[in-house]
Parts: C-alpha cells; sequence; structure tokens
C-alpha cells in the first residue's frame, strides 16, 4: 500500500516546553488511523503540523493527497448560515458542495439556521461537511463526536466508515477507545512527545498484555483465572470440571479492553 | 477570486444580521445625526454650512473604531480564524472582506446623511459632489485602517472598548465637527490633526480636496499595510 502520509522526526516546541520529541509515522492509503495519547500529549499539535496550521521546528512531513480538515475546537461567524459557509469554503476550494454527502450529514435540514442557532452535535455534522467539501483524498477528525449524543454518534460513524469505502484516508484523533475500537484499522499511542505504540488493536493488546483472563461461573459459585496460555488453561479446567461432575453455567476469555491497554501504556498523566 | 467576492457579499449581509454592527453603523449615528442636527442647525444656524461633513465624520469614526474591531477580534481572537484556514481561506481574507463591507455600509450610512440633511435642516450640499465622495472614500478608508489596527492588536474585547474610546472620542472631540479646531489649546490642536477625522473633515469641506492633503491618507494606508501584514503573520505563526 502507499503512504498517505510520512511524517520523520518530527520536534515541535513552546518556548522551553517540548511537545513533539521526535514523531515518526506512517499513515497508509485508505485506512482509518487513530492518533491517542492523555490531554496534552500532543495530538491535536502534531495533527495541526500534519495539517499546515502550525509550524514545526524540525523534521519532515510528506502529505500524498488533498486534505478536509474538522478541526478540535471548530468555530464559524455567528450568523452565517450552513449552506452559506459550505458555499464559501466550496469556492475558496474552487470545488463544488456534493449533494450527496450534504444529504448524508443532514445539512439540508438546518440550513434555514444561523450558526449560533445549532446544536453541538449540528455543528460537528457541519464542520465535518466543511472537511468533505472538495472531495479530499486524506480527512482529519479531531474529536469529531465529542459532545454528541448516542444516536449522532453512531450516524457519523457510518459516515466515517462510508468515507473509508470510498477510498478516502482518515486521520481521527479521539479519547472515545469504544470509537477507535469499532471504526480503526490502527491505532498510535503518543506518550511523552514521542510513539509509544503504533499498530492494531490486536497487537496492541499483545503488547501490553500477555494474560487472559477466564471468567467462570458455575454450579458452585464464580472463578477467575489468569494465564499466558489460553489453550492449556481452558482445556485443563473444563477437564478437571468434568471429572469433578461440575456443570459449566458461563465462561468468558478476555484480555482487557482497549481503553485498559491504553491508560496502562499512555498513564495517567491527567490525573 | 470567485471565492474572494462571494466573502465580501456574504460579509455585508453577515453585517446587516448582525445587531451590534447594525447599532454602530446605522441606528446610533442615525440617532445623533436627527438629534445634532436640529440642535447645531438652531443654536449655530451657520453649521449648516458644514452639518452633512460634521455627521458624516461622527458616523464614520463611530461605524470604524466602534464597529469593525469587534468582528474582528470575533475572528481573529478566535477558532474561527483555523477554519478558515484549514478550510483554504487566505489568513487576510476575513480582514479585507470586513473592511471592504464596513466600507459599503459607512458609504451608505454617509449618503443618507447627504440626502437628508438638506431636507431636515436647511443644509448646504457640497460644491462638487465627485470631489466630495472622493474625500469620503479617501477618509472613511483611513479610518477603517486604524480600526483594522485596533482590531488585529487588541485581543480582548473588554480591552478594545476602552481603546477604542481613547481613539473614537479625541476624534469627536478634537476634529473640530462640534467647534473650531483653532479654538483648541496648542497640544490638543496638534493630537487632534494626527486623527483621520480631522484630516478626513478638512479633506470634505468646500475647495478641500487638495492633492497636498492626501499624503496623510497614503502615509495611513501604507502603514495600516504594513502593520496589519505584520499582526496577520504573527497571529498566523502562534
Amino acid at each position: 500500500m502507499n503512504d498517505a502520509i510520512q511524517i520523520h522526526a518530527l520536534k515541535k516546541s513552546y518556548g522551553s516546553h517540548k511537545v513533539l520529541k521526535g514523531l515518526d509515522i506512517c499513515i497508509e492509503a485508505g485506512e482509518i488511523f487513530a492518533l491517542l495519547g492523555v490531554n496534552g500529549a500532543g495530538k491535536t499539535t502534531a495533527l495541526e503540523c500534519i495539517e499546515g496550521l502550525r509550524s514545526y521546528d524540525s523534521g519532515t512531513i510528506t502529505v500524498n493527497g488533498t486534505m478536509g480538515i474538522q478541526l478540535q475546537s471548530a468555530s464559524l461567524p455567528a450568523h452565517i448560515r450552513p449552506m452559506e459557509a459550505i458555499k464559501l469554503f466550496a469556492k475558496w476550494k474552487q470545488a463544488k458542495a456534493d449533494c450527496a454527502m450534504l444529504d448524508a450529514l443532514n445539512i439540508r435540514e438546518i440550513e434555514k439556521k444561523q450558526y449560533m442557532q445549532l446544536s453541538t452535535g449540528q455543528k460537528r455534522r457541519l464542520h465535518l461537511a466543511l472537511a468533505l467539501t472538495g472531495n479530499p483524498d486524506i480527512v482529519f477528525l479531531d474529536e469529531p463526536t465529542a459532545g454528541i449524543d448516542v444516536e449522532g454518534r453512531l450516524s457519523l460513524h457510518d459516515q466515517i466508515r462510508t468515507l473509508r469505502k470510498q477510498g478516502k484516508t482518515i486521520v481521527l484523533a479521539s479519547h472515545d477507545m469504544a470509537e477507535v475500537e469499532a471504526l480503526c484499522d490502527r491505532i498510535a499511542i503518543l506518550k511523552d512527545g514521542k510513539i509509544a505504540f503504533c499498530g492494531t488493536a490486536l497487537e496492541l493488546t499483545d503488547h501490553v498484555s500477555k494474560k487472559y483472563v477466564i471468567r467462570v461461573k458455575t454450579q458452585q459459585g464464580n472463578q477467575i483465572l489468569e494465564t499466558d496460555h489460553i489453550e492449556d488453561a481452558l482445556l485443563s479446567l473444563l477437564t478437571a470440571f468434568r471429572q469433578k461432575g461440575i456443570g459449566v453455567l458461563d465462561l468468558r476469555v478476555d484480555r482487557g479492553t482497549l481503553e485498559q491497554h491504553f491508560v496502562e501504556l499512555a498513564g495517567r498523566a491527567e490525573e | 477570486m470567485s471565492g474572494f467576492f462571494y466573502s465580501v457579499a456574504l460579509q455585508w449581509k453577515l453585517d446587516i444580521r448582525s445587531k451590534s454592527l447594525l447599532v454602530t453603523c446605522y441606528v446610533v449615528p442615525l440617532l445623533f445625526f436627527l438629534l445634532m442636527g436640529g440642535i447645531f442647525t438652531s443654536v449655530m444656524p451657520e453649521m449648516k454650512q458644514t452639518l452633512i461633513q460634521s455627521m458624516i465624520v461622527m458616523s464614520v469614526s463611530m461605524g470604524a473604531f466602534i464597529g469593525l474591531p469587534p468582528s474582528l477580534i470575533e475572528t481573529y481572537g478566535s477558532e474561527i480564524k483555523k477554519v478558515y484556514k484549514a478550510n483554504g481561506a487566505p489568513a487576510a481574507s476575513g480582514l479585507v472582506t470586513m473592511f471592504l463591507s464596513a466600507f459599503i455600509h459607512l458609504t451608505l450610512m454617509s449618503v443618507v446623511i447627504l440626502a437628508l440633511s438638506p431636507l431636515l435642516f436647511g443644509a448646504v450640499l457640497p460644491d462638487c459632489l465627485p470631489h466630495f465622495f472622493s474625500a469620503l472614500a479617501f477618509y472613511i478608508a483611513a479610518s477603517l485602517c486604524v480600526g483594522s489596527i485596533l482590531g488585529l492588536a487588541v485581543k480582548n474585547q473588554g480591552k478594545l472598548t476602552m481603546i477604542a474610546q481613547l481613539v473614537f472620542l479625541p476624534s469627536i472631540m478634537l476634529s473640530g465637527i462640534l467647534f473650531p479646531a483653532d479654538l483648541l489649546p496648542d497640544v490638543l490642536k496638534h493630537t487632534g490633526r494626527v486623527l483621520p477625522a480631522f484630516r478626513g473633515f478638512q479633506l470634505m469641506l468646500d475647495g478641500g480636496f487638495l492633492p497636498e492633503r492626501l499624503w496623510y491618507f497614503i502615509l495611513v494606508f501604507c502603514a495600516a499595510f504594513i502593520v496589519c501584514g505584520i499582526l496577520l503573520k504573527k497571529q498566523d505563526a502562534a
């Protein structure tokens, strides 16, 4: 696969505070890539450097394709109407607004309202529509579902999956681990200005925790076991139950959630 | 270019929807004009000669120093500027479109004053309308240049209100629109000459549109171009 974005040795400081200390990432074309980190880890700074919105001290960034950007904290003039904003930026991008995209994001429902009258979810949808205007190859989404209710969140997830089907590369920054797990092909965890991990969610689990947790509910009560070798442990456990004539009511195996692994790796810097 | 023209037209519409700009560019200047026009021409009938120019100076000063800067802070002091940049609009586009939109609003307001003054208060129309409108254009542009610098340099609305008043009040008091500037003490007289209001008032008077008076305006345009450029670059790098 081709790389949509290549970042090498990216460094950025604010005064004496070093935020990015040599970032190296390759994002493949057509994947959904998540950039994770605790508050202040430098996610937004890294994204804004890639997007060209922020200058950086050293390193190289190569972006292969046009970009659409949805910012974490975005705003528009209080009295502007959604279609006016879309038309305005479509003209600056020398593109036309995609009617199918506007319908999918339900922008026409809110076209008569002014920006200040929109709900948080409606504003997020509008900013996503602005990012998608001009049919970009790479879409940056910084906390796209923050402050949105469950229904709105699911609808946006569908939109993001549709974009991926269209072949777009999506770079996502989010605090919502369930969202990241549900959507992303690969994740990178930013810690102390460097990439602490980069790979799939399964690889993260392998990286952080080798142990499997087996929860068994039997007629005699509940039992929790931890093991590194799942096949051997399950076999011996079930054999033992059978030999003793104990009936198994429920059995679950897990290796922890993405959130647990993230916390373990990224640390609780914000607390 | 179509993005630029659409931006100007849209900004003009947004200004109409924004009540604050409507108040500073139209409502307050018109009320002041209706009230003071009556008083001035009753107390001092000779004011009929300069009523149009005086009322325009007041209106333009209010629109440029009190009306424009808060709109600039709303854009450049917030995330709006980042959204513009992220969506392909040049950093200066907000400033230029607001400047042009305010220019149109203030020109319209000036035309209203020009049209109503003779009808309501028997004010004397300027001798040479092309010269008058040329002077008006120079004056409005210079005032908006000062307003633009205020809006980009000051980051906070509270501070801006105070600083804008520090420019607006001397513009009204020292420009010679309420009483002859020659009656002022030397310090105040010279202070008044630095402000666009005094220069604009002189330029708009009959026979006042002289080439040697334009250097001041050209200087203001050049200074504003450089200062605004520096301020925008500084904001871009932040």
